[in-house]
């Protein structure tokens, strides 16, 4: 029973920075019909964005300020830059192909990757770095229920993640830019005959989703202390595979998709083999495609005359 | 309606697939680039290839290829190779008067890639030696093209055992071989551990599974009961496999290239509340990624720092690159070696060739080198007297057990 429990924490923790990728392709998606496969490495660049905090006011063995104060910079670090670099890459590499083929967008998208990850190597090098988070905070300390344990950081980064989703969800559903981003999603060109600012409501979707995709490479340092050039290829699948599963282009199916996945990845190592993680994971990805190709909470498409 | 779903499906399945074919292609891309910006024109080779033979001396100067992953998965790992091949080569011409220029070929652990690197490297006159390549799958791939060539390569970390079965005539390491690391490392647990259960971990290369299986063969002879589970090195999250570990495990071997990951690993036992002891091998050795307290490190070569007449070396090079592991002083050694070989070639005014080359390798007879023992070669290339060394991290320190 604390087996399946561990387990359980284990795939909530790594379900929730899943979920938080995959909410930026799945946003995207539902506006633009784009597969924004530099996603990932959005994500990687939110990763050393708060490593880069992290060193500058001290490491983790030897922080100037208190830790707390620490880790809540290194977050909003990682969701600035991730934030401004969504934005940028939507301006320069997306919007000249906005009416382009859907096959252009699309490479684009992989070219941005490529760009990035090999720019992370120029500048930081092909060295794993390490947040060294088990030096800030004693790993040990945190909820203990019998042989269970779940440290504090993975309560923080689980209750940060679910408090990112809250606030997401309420943007979306009560206010003006949300109505005006479900406007777009559903149909881009009557949104913008009603005098929707579709432009605007693009950036402010790459904008939330490159947030959500910084935030989640912060907490990945912070858990699994890794950071490194290529770590935003694997989790880019990863986030993607969520959003397909969870239903692309919806918000609550990319939360759902990642929980999954998360899930699925821990319960396939814990009682499966850990040799066949992968291979479950996409695996369910076919055979969602296959079997419900629009996923969990997917829409089926408006067919427009 | 329907149509749209499945289109939608069969435009996932695509893009999955350019951004799988695509992962492939960049690294290629890159590194063709670095392959062309080395490869000379092949009128330079006119120059070099004539021997001084007069009675004067003349400065003694050569090409030799480097064959790194400089970019690609094992980026961390190629980036120091070369920085050491660089510094190496730097530090020779200064000490000796040489005129010795490195060509650098970018292989990203590839064969497919190496294979490309070597025919160019085979194909310009100019180079006598190569330092390289890094991995023992490359080096196979390698081998026939620069046996045919009669060019004398020197692996500064392949260790796979057949490497040295005499099939590769003109193949040399620094290292010692797999055959050697997992009897070494089981041995070290049962004696020195007193293990009795065991869970062995590979990663999922051809390096790892190979040395997790000579090391489970050992112990399972000494009737050490042995778990096998195996993760990729791409994996985020280890908690899954760590909570898999029982009270009744004594040992967790892990024959790992990523020291990051083990560090992950070992975090993550602590905080699951687990006490069996990790064991690692030489990747793991890197005093600045792996640093989880009382667990042990096998490696195919000594911490440098820890020998009295590195510490002018390693102070030069740290204040030239910064930090380094154990990948680093092997390919300098290996640089050393050839360059020797050719400066001994210079000195006797040998012509310089490929064969002379091959011969002088096999002739070295280096007293003492930056690995703190004698290097000369056996007669199938591998490094004689070659041991692995197992270190314990104590206090942040790596010692020296074994």
């Amino acid at each position: 029973m604390e087996f399946f429990l561990q387990q359980l924490v284990n795939g909530l923790t790594l379900g929730g920075v899943y979920a938080l990728i995959a909410l930026g392709y799945s946003m995207v998606y539902g506006i633009l019909k784009l597969l924004n496969f530099a996603h990932g490495d959005v994500y990687m660049v939110g990763a050393f964005a708060g490593y880069a905090v992290l060193v500058a006011f001290g490491g983790p063995t030897d922080p100037r300020i208190p830790v707390v104060v620490l880790i809540f910079a290194m977050f909003l670090a990682g969701m600035a830059a991730s934030g401004i670099l969504g934005v940028v890459i939507e301006r320069f590499a997306y919007r000249p192909l906005r009416n382009a083929p859907r096959i252009a967008p699309l490479i684009s998208a992989v070219g941005v990757s490529f760009f990035l990850q090999n720019a992370a190597l120029l500048v930081a090098g092909a060295r794993f770095r390490s947040y060294g988070t088990a030096k800030m905070v004693d790993p040990s300390t945190g909820l203990q229920w019998g042989p269970l344990r779940i440290s504090i950081i993975r309560i923080v980064v689980i209750l940060s993640a679910v408090a990112l989703m809250v606030v997401l969800h309420l943007l979306v559903k009560r206010t003006k830019l949300g109505k005006a981003m479900r406007a777009t999603a559903y149909d881009r060109e009557a949104a913008a005959m009603m005098g929707i600012d579709v432009d605007r409501v693009i950036v402010a979707t790459f904008l939330i989703g490159s947030v959500l995709a910084g935030a989640a490479g912060v907490m990945v340092g912070l858990v699994f202390s890794r950071v490194f050039h290529f770590m935003g290829f694997i989790a880019g699948l990863k986030g993607f595979t969520a959003a397909v599963i969870g239903g692309i282009g919806s918000i609550p199916g990319a939360m759902m998709g990642g929980l999954l996945i998360g899930l699925a990845e821990a319960f396939s190592a814990g009682y499966i083999s850990s040799t066949f993680q992968n291979l479950i994971v996409f695996g369910l990805l076919i055979a969602f495609l296959l079997i419900r190709p629009r996923g969990i909470f997917g829409v089926p498409e408006p067919v427009k005359v | 309606m329907r149509r749209l779903q499945s289109r939608f499906a069969w435009w996932a399945v695509f893009a999955l697939v350019v951004a799988a074919c695509g992962g492939g292609g960049g690294e290629a891309t890159t590194t063709t680039e670095a392959a062309t910006t080395t490869a000379p024109p092949a009128t330079q080779a006119t120059t070099t290839t004539a021997a001084p033979t007069t009675a004067a001396p003349q400065v003694c100067e050569a090409k030799i290829g480097l064959m790194a992953p400089i970019t690609g998965p094992a980026a961390s790992i190629g980036e120091e190779q070369r920085n050491w091949a660089v510094f190496a080569v730097d530090r020779y011409n200064d000490e000796n008067g040489t005129n010795f220029e490195l060509v650098e070929g970018d292989t990203a652990l590839d064969p497919a890639q190496a294979s490309t690197v070597a025919q160019q490297f085979a194909a310009d006159d100019a180079i006598l030696g190569v330092v390289g390549p890094a991995g023992s799958q490359e080096v196979e791939a390698v081998g026939p093209i620069f046996s045919d060539a009669t060019m004398a390569f020197v692996s500064m970390s392949a260790t796979r055992e057949s490497l040295t079965d005499g099939s590769l005539p003109t193949f040399f390491r620094v290292v010692p071989h797999d055959g050697q690391q997992g009897p070494t490392d089981a041995r070290f647990m049962v004696e020195e551990l007193a293990a009795s259960k065991v869970m062995i971990i590979d990663d999922q290369t051809s390096y790892s599974t190979g040395l997790a299986d000579t090391t489970a063969a050992t112990l399972a002879d000494a009737g050490v009961e042995v778990v096998r589970e195996s993760v990729s090195q791409d994996v985020t999250d280890f908690s899954a496999l760590v909570a898999k570990i029982d009270d009744a495990t004594d040992v967790v071997f892990l024959p790992w290239q990523i020291a990051a990951n083990a560090q992950l690993f070992g975090e993550q036992m602590a905080e699951q509340g687990k006490d069996a002891v990790i064991f690692g091998s030489d990747g793991l050795f890197s005093p600045s990624d792996f640093t989880i307290e009382g667990a042990y490190v096998s490696s195919f070569a000594p911490d440098i720092r820890g020998i009295p007449e590195d510490a002018e070396l390693v102070a030069a090079y740290e204040a030239q690159y910064g930090e380094f592991g154990t990948f680093g002083p092997p390919t300098y050694a290996a640089t050393v070696v050839l360059l020797d070989a050719i400066k001994s070639l210079c000195d006797a005014g040998t012509e310089l060739t490929r064969d002379a080359v091959v011969e002088a390798v096999r002739a070295v007879d280096q007293p003492t080198s930056i690995l703190g023992q004698p290097i000369r070669f056996t007669e199938n290339g591998d490094v004689d007297g070659g041991r692995f060394f197992i270190f314990q991290i104590k206090g942040g320190n790596y010692e020296l057990v074994k």
